[in-house]
């Protein structure tokens, strides 16, 4: 048995990522009383219409998220109960909404900070409607055996540890949220367990108080006893001592308080709960409530550790005289088990998987990024570039001071062409027409292909084909090109020629063999195709890619990475071409009608639809 | 619950009609020299000059000096401002008129669970206590305001001249009802509420206020902070604290209590009282009142394991709790380790005896790294969950 939840209880949760991981702990409870889900719905509309996901045990459920009360509850007939997990300044708009909703019994309020002023509206609200209203600041409530309201009773691992699978004898009522887990577990260690723990919230004002609760348990058969928690502040221990001395009852109290200690402070000195003010004249105090409670006839030891020893007697006198019977203890290999997660297993080196991706090249998972095993700040501090990285990411490999230095320089020389061609132009048009950065570079991105900076791959990839297949045989080389390519990628441009040579390809050719000691062949083998080329027509000239892809083959990097040295280089002139739009905030532009030739039919009439 | 200086109290009553004396609010004697040549009553009325902080006994402490004329109240405010008392020091002094009257009348108003209850008494002033008996009480529901009449007649009630004085004692006791309920105030009390008869005229002469802190969200013209609620000003260290406390999810708190020897380092709004309780049941002396909850970040609990190892002659520390909810044993006690490790590095916990109890998630992970701290030199005690929670106290105590 137990009060004010059991097995019938079903919740709504309003709020939101906390509300969330509190339904997922009452799952937690659910599966090891096996049960089904206490949460049937959510109320949040930031997230209305989302399913949220929850492991009742190892099976996962879908539970409704939404934007009102009115409709989780006209979904979900079932619900009695709300859980209010919001901030303070919507918490009592939501208690009030929940208490004025019919099928709703009972609201248990997590906010702390409260107004006091709302608190005491919503306890009235909740007495003219014979609701109960619990907390706010409350952790929650639990009915061992039957229902867990919150998180209350805290890890799976505790709930086992407190018996809190069934009902034992003891009630427990607490303001401090922490405490209640403390009882439960002092209840399972020296009695027999609880029927059930509700933490009544630290607050001057809660919405139901400990008199309320001590008649519940009082009706309670199963209850036998009540360890009550208290403190200073307020009269609700005064209270309930009144109401044990009140007449005869049938169940028992141990009752610790705590503020003793506001005795000796500084005066004015005030620690703990919102509700854990002494008033006036000492009216109050955790002396006047001990004294209240004792002369009451309840057990209250003079310190917090002396509760064990309480409770045990109590549980022990119960047992001789009859009360309760001897409990059957449970062995622990009845209980369930969470079913652990995919990666505590694996860890433990009890499952295998099969990988889904694999990775030559980096690894996040230690304390930063590493490249190819060397961590990113040692390289940066022993005086490697962004060139190195490239090195390490494309190639695998750290490349030599002096092909580190060539790498530099194709970025640097292919970062930008101008706002004319097609990848600058493709991201300005993205820009004038407002789009965001990623996406207005992507549209230049999408230009680079085999007629725009896409040539760099096939370039480099042909002419080491020549150098492997065509030694010193230029012309059975462009035979066998024309025959299976057509025209030879990284050879003509459309402005320069042979009188007027791209200034980029010629530095990039002179540092190249003069300044370095690089092993050269296929760069001179493309030189001798454009010696060949260049005679046939002025303008069939070694371009930049094709320059680039073949020094980059001269460099041992794989073939799938040429492009990307264009790619790489190109995106930084196009951010630049981002960046400078946005800053002039250009307009949207459109084609002039004179730059189109509109090749169409004359106006006419649109014929019948057959 | 959260206490209000006069200044902010009587902005509070100026807003919502409860009449008061004439009165400034300055950090600087030179500004109420130039305030004096802009108004007429500082000129012209005896003045009491206060020092506006949260100070207990100021009377005694001479930061309340009486019947001064302008120049004599500038020196006054030089006088009080910038002087130290204990770790506070006096930032502003409140100036006001006092008053010639000829009553002086008490009058109150403090919540409860039902609404508030409304104090009233002609016997007012110093003597309040002693007289006590002839204060008469309404109870005022939640959202309720009481008729003129009805007040009218309790004023009459409790000894106030029937007529007009009833009735204005009336008016204001009504006033003070709306500024109660629209301020969101926990508690106001104003003594002595004064009369001179001569004119009619009222005012509240003193006043003590209390704000639920609480309900700030729906309060934009609150430009006040509240007065620490420990009698005394706060120290660098318990700022320091507040500081990250108002930052962060969940909550560090800490107190300072000169003196004590036996520093607390515990988790939990309820079981933290309960440790400094044990200790105080046991005859020794805390040194502080501490207490992590919510599951804070490890790096606040860090701060404020420090901030407790820098506490003068302490020897122990108790870094005690109940069996947590949600608070994770093993990440909080991540920090913990941190600060005691930071603390011993920088010679601070010289033979101080560490007391460990906890459970909740994680608990044997969390107890068995701070276990090891003992190969490391420390003097520390770990207890799982079968020790009684303020036990370790008891052990602490013996050793």
């Amino acid at each position: 048995m137990s009060i004010v939840i059991n097995k019938d209880t079903r919740a709504v949760i309003i709020g939101g990522a906390a509300g969330l991981n509190a339904a997922r702990k009452m799952a937690e409870f659910d599966f090891l009383v096996k049960r089904p889900l206490t949460v049937q719905a959510f109320v949040y509309p930031p997230e209305e219409g989302q399913q949220k996901e929850i492991f009742l045990g190892g099976e996962l459920k879908n539970v409704k998220v939404y934007s009102s009360l009115a409709d989780a509850l006209a979904e979900n007939p079932q619900i009695n109960t709300a859980l209010i997990y919001l901030g303070a300044s919507r918490a009592t708009q939501a208690t009030q909404e929940a208490l004025e909703s019919d099928p709703v019994n009972l609201v248990s309020v997590i906010t702390e900070g409260v107004p006091e002023k709302d608190a005491k509206k919503l306890r009235i609200l909740a007495e003219k409607k014979g609701k109960t209203l619990n907390g706010p600041s409350s952790i929650g409530i639990m009915s061992a055996g039957e229902c867990r309201l919150g998180v209350i009773g805290g890890e799976f691992k505790n709930l086992k540890l407190c018996n809190l699978y069934r009902p034992g004898s003891f009630g427990v009522i607490t303001k401090s949220g922490g405490l209640s887990n403390e009882a439960m577990w002092l209840c399972a260690q020296n009695g027999d367990g609880v029927t059930s723990a509700v933490a009544i919230g630290g607050d001057a004002f809660p919405g139901t108080d400990f008199v309320t609760y001590l008649e519940m348990f009082e009706n309670d058969p199963a209850t036998k006893a009540v360890v009550l928690i208290g403190e200073v502040g307020g009269s609700l221990e005064e209270e309930a001592a009144e109401w044990l001395a009140e007449k005869p009852r049938r169940i028992r109290l141990v009752a610790a308080i705590g503020g003793t200690c506001q005795e000796v402070l500084p005066q004015g000195m005030k620690f703990g709960h919102a509700g854990a003010k002494e008033g006036k004249k000492g009216m109050g105090s955790a002396r006047s409530k001990i004294n209240a409670l004792r002369e009451a006839g309840a057990v209250v030891p003079d310190t917090f550790g002396g509760l064990s020893k309480a409770i045990k007697q109590v549980y022990e006198e119960l047992l001789a005289s009859g009360v309760i019977a001897p409990e059957e203890p449970i062995s622990d290999e009845l209980l369930p088990d969470l079913p652990p997660k995919v990666q505590k297993i694996i860890k433990e080196g009890e499952v295998i998987v099969d990988p889904l991706i694999r990775t030559t090249i980096s690894d996040d998972r230690g304390e930063e990024p590493r490249y190819r095993g060397y961590a990113a700040s040692e390289l940066c501090s022993k005086g490697y570039g962004i060139e190195d990285v490239i090195g390490l990411l494309w190639n695998k490999k750290l490349p030599t001071r002096e092909e580190a230095e060539i790498i530099k320089r194709i970025i640097m020389i292919s970062a930008d062409h101008g706002p004319a061609v097609s990848g600058a132009y493709g991201t300005i048009l993205g820009a004038c027409a407002g789009i965001d950065m990623p996406q207005a570079v992507s549209a230049g991105m999408t230009m680079i292909g085999p007629r725009f900076g896409g040539a760099v791959t096939n370039a480099g990839k042909y002419f080491k084909m020549g150098v492997q297949e065509y030694p010193n045989d230029i012309p059975g080389f462009l035979a066998w090109m024309k025959k299976n390519v057509g025209p030879v990628p990284g050879i003509g441009h459309r402005v320069k020629s042979l009188k007027n040579p791209d200034q980029r390809v010629k530095y990039l050719i002179s540092y190249v063999k003069n300044e370095t000691s690089l092993h050269t062949p296929c760069l001179d083998y493309a030189m001798e195709v454009e010696k060949v080329t260049t005679a046939k027509k002025d303008n069939l000239i070694l371009n930049v890619d094709g320059t680039m892809g073949a020094i980059l083959m001269d460099l041992d990097f794989p073939i799938h990475s040429l492009n990307g040295f264009f790619v790489l280089a190109r995106t930084i002139g196009m951010i630049g071409h981002w960046i400078d739009q946005n800053e002039q905030n250009s307009r949207l532009i459109r084609l002039y009608d004179y730059l189109i030739n509109y090749a169409v039919e004359d106006e006419r009439e649109v014929p019948v639809k057959k | 619950m959260a206490k209000i200086l006069e200044g902010s109290a009587m902005k509070f009553f100026n807003k919502w009609g409860i009449p008061v004396p004439n009165y400034v609010v300055v950090m600087n004697p030179d500004r109420l020299a130039q305030l004096g040549e802009a108004n007429k009553w500082l000129r012209e009325s005896k003045l009491v000059v206060k020092a506006h902080e949260a100070i207990g006994g100021r009377f005694k402490l001479g930061l309340v000096k009486l019947g001064l004329n302008l120049d004599q109240a500038v020196e006054a405010a030089r006088e009080m401002i910038g002087k130290k008392v204990g770790t506070a020091e006096i930032r502003q002094v409140i100036v006001a008129e006092m008053l010639d009257h000829d009553e002086e009348y008490y009058i109150s108003i403090a919540g409860n669970k039902d609404g508030a209850e409304l104090l009233l008494s002609s016997r007012g002033g110093v003597d309040i206590e002693d007289n006590w008996e002839s204060v008469r009480r309404l109870q005022i529901p939640l959202d309720d305001t009481p008729s003129i009449e009805k007040l009218t007649e309790l004023a009459s009630s409790a000894g106030f001249p029937e007529g007009e004085i009833s009735e204005r004692v009336a008016k204001i006791s009504s006033r003070l009802i709306l500024c109660f309920d629209n301020e969101d105030a926990q508690s106001i009390e104003i003594n002595p509420l004064v009369i001179r008869k001569s004119d009619m005229r009222f005012a509240a002469l003193d006043a003590v206020m209390n704000v639920d802190w609480d309900a700030r969200f729906r309060h934009p013209d609150w430009d006040f902070k509240p007065v620490s609620e420990i009698g005394r000003p706060f120290t660098e260290a318990e700022q320091q604290i507040m500081e990250i406390d108002s930052r962060i999810k969940g909550s560090v708190k800490f107190v300072e209590v000169p003196g004590g020897e036996v520093a607390l380092l515990t988790a939990g709004g309820g079981a933290s009282v309960f440790y400094s309780d044990a200790v105080v049941a046991r005859g020794g002396t805390i040194a502080n009142y501490a207490e992590y909850s919510g599951a804070p970040p490890d790096w606040a609990v860090e701060a404020l394991t420090e901030t407790i190892c820098q506490l003068p002659n302490i020897k122990h520390i108790i870094v005690g709790g109940a069996i947590a909810n949600f608070t994770d044993v093993k990440a909080t006690f991540g920090g913990i380790i941190n600060g005691l490790r930071e603390s011993k590095n920088n010679g601070y916990i010289d033979g101080v005896k560490i007391w460990v109890r906890r459970g909740g998630p994680n608990e044997s992970e969390g107890l068995a790294a701070i276990s090891k701290l003992k190969d490391e030199g420390f003097d520390i005690h770990v207890y799982d969950r079968n020790m009684p929670m303020t036990d370790i106290v008891d052990l602490a105590m013996n050793a």
